[in-house]
């Protein structure tokens, strides 16, 4: 499988005077697993962000799905139907209950049939192990708890892509296997385009195909995941990883 | 006048001609009260929601309205609807003369609230959304819009009442509401003035408590 999901080309963003994404080229095809880790400020959040246009980008081309980023005639809308985001703090809609968090993207933008859309949304529940939680609200759930219904909100649009914002930083340590065990097997799904922005370098050694590095706005590293643990290229890698690892 | 004689006038003030006179003052105090509400709390978001989404040059415009609108007196706001309009074509009853100076007044008030509900909404719950393949206007009815007014039910309900409280000030194109009513009632018998200023006092005490105990029923039933 060749078909690429996500192109960056010559992409540039500022902040102002702060220029947070220098000159990023990178392709992404579809169904794999990609992780993209560095230090904290080094803009990969921000690049994830710009995948489906929550941040825009100054110059250079993007293109998701077929679809380019920059062009005014692209319907943003078209992009997110088909790659969904799961955020560092989940962002559960706090006016609803779990299922319906995960229901109402469902009904109101793909139109999908009322009760397959139950159907769907109980299966992703029990997928994720909270079947039991369904009908409570998302200020009675845990962090990993809630994490675990935004994955599988993300999932009841069956997008084609899914992007990971640091899906485990803001849980208790307790919490977060289950998670990366929810994401380990969405991974698995060959189908499944993934881009995971994370710390957990164990994760990434098991699931990952290919590993990026960046560092200050620039993308240091692309390597295949292998061989990034073996050896990291850049003298900076080096570091970060050792740091991380010997943390 | 002795305290006797002010006892006397006082019981001679409750009578049945007197109380069902200022009952129906009451009745317009609530319908015109209602009425503005329920207008004020529509406009009122619509003007909120379009400053807040800042809408290039209408959102600056109706910015600068209601900036204008909440900083000048009610009473000029309802003298101009009853007194200036006409000029101009206008002719409205007295009765929806003071409709139209309150919702105008509260309308510029509630999009304030309303816009402040909206910016306390956590960001994230937008990004959530937007990510989630909803559109702008979805996600600000259903997800924004509702924990918008969930957080702002004591500054509105607070609005409210000042707005029950300001229908008094329609006396100055003769309404007939309460207020004015009791002006007529101790007006032909001063004697009766005490008396009147109690019992309207415990008329809007009762009215306007009433509308903060909802509001804390409606902040329980949502939390």
């Amino acid at each position: 499988m060749t078909e690429k999901m996500i192109q960056f080309q010559n992409v540039e963003k500022y902040y102002g005077d702060f220029h947070a994404l220098k000159d990023i080229n990178i392709d992404i095809n579809a169904g794999e697993t990609v992780v993209l880790i560095g230090p904290s400020g080094s803009g990969k959040s921000t690049l994830i962000r710009t995948i489906n246009g929550l941040e825009d980008i100054n110059s250079g081309k993007l293109i998701v799905d077929g679809y380019d980023l920059a062009s005014p005639q692209t319907d943003i809308n078209k992009i997110r139907k088909n790659v969904g985001m799961v955020f560092q703090h989940f962002n559960l809609y706090e006016n609803k209950s779990t299922l319906e968090n995960i229901m109402l993207a469902p009904r109101i933008v793909l139109k999908r049939d009322e009760k397959e859309n139950h159907d769907i949304a109980m299966s992703l529940l029990e997928k994720v192990g909270l079947a039991d939680k369904s009908a409570n609200m998302p200020s009675e759930l845990s962090g990993g708890q809630k994490q675990r219904v935004a994955i599988a909100r993300s999932l009841a649009m069956q997008p084609k892509a899914l992007l990971f914002d640091e899906p485990t930083s803001a849980l208790d340590p307790e919490m977060i296997g289950d998670v990366l065990d929810v994401m380990r097997d969405i991974a698995k799904d060959s189908n499944m385009t993934m881009l995971v922005v994370t710390h957990e370098m164990n994760f990434a050694k098991a699931v990952a195909d290919r590993v990026v590095f960046m560092a200050d706005g620039q993308i240091l590293e692309d390597s295949k995941t292998e061989d990034f643990f073996k050896k990291p290229k850049s003298e900076r890698a080096q570091q970060f990883i050792s740091q991380i690892e010997h943390h | 006048m002795s305290i006797a004689m002010t006892l006397a006038s006082t019981i001679e003030a409750f009578n049945y001609y007197n109380l069902r006179y200022l009952f129906i003052g009451l009745l317009y105090t609530l319908s015109v009260s209602v009425i503005s509400i329920a207008l004020s709390f529509v406009f009122g978001s619509i003007f909120g929601i379009i400053v807040y989404e800042k809408i290039p040059y209408f959102s600056r415009w109706v910015s600068i309205a209601v900036d204008i609108v909440r900083n000048l007196p009610l009473l000029l706001i309802i003298f101009f609807m009853y007194f200036a309009l006409p000029n101009i074509g206008v002719h409205l009853s007295i009765f929806w003369a003071s409709i139209a100076a309150f919702t105008f007044f509260e309308s510029a008030m509630v999009s304030e609230i309303v816009r402040g509900g909206i910016m306390a909404v956590d960001k994230g719950q937008f990004e959530g959304a937007r990510a989630n393949g909803l559109t702008n206007a979805q996600t600000m009815f259903r997800i924004v819009l509702p924990q918008a007014y969930k957080k702002i039910v004591p500054p509105l309900v607070s609005q409210f009442i000042s707005l029950v409280k300001d229908t008094s000030l329609a006396t100055g194109i003769v309404l007939p509401e309460l207020m004015y009513r009791g002006q007529i009632i101790y007006g032909q018998n001063s004697n009766y003035m005490i008396p009147v200023f109690i019992m309207l006092a415990i008329i809007y005490f009762v009215v306007n408590f009433g509308l903060s105990l909802i509001s804390k029923r409606i902040e329980k039933n949502l939390a």
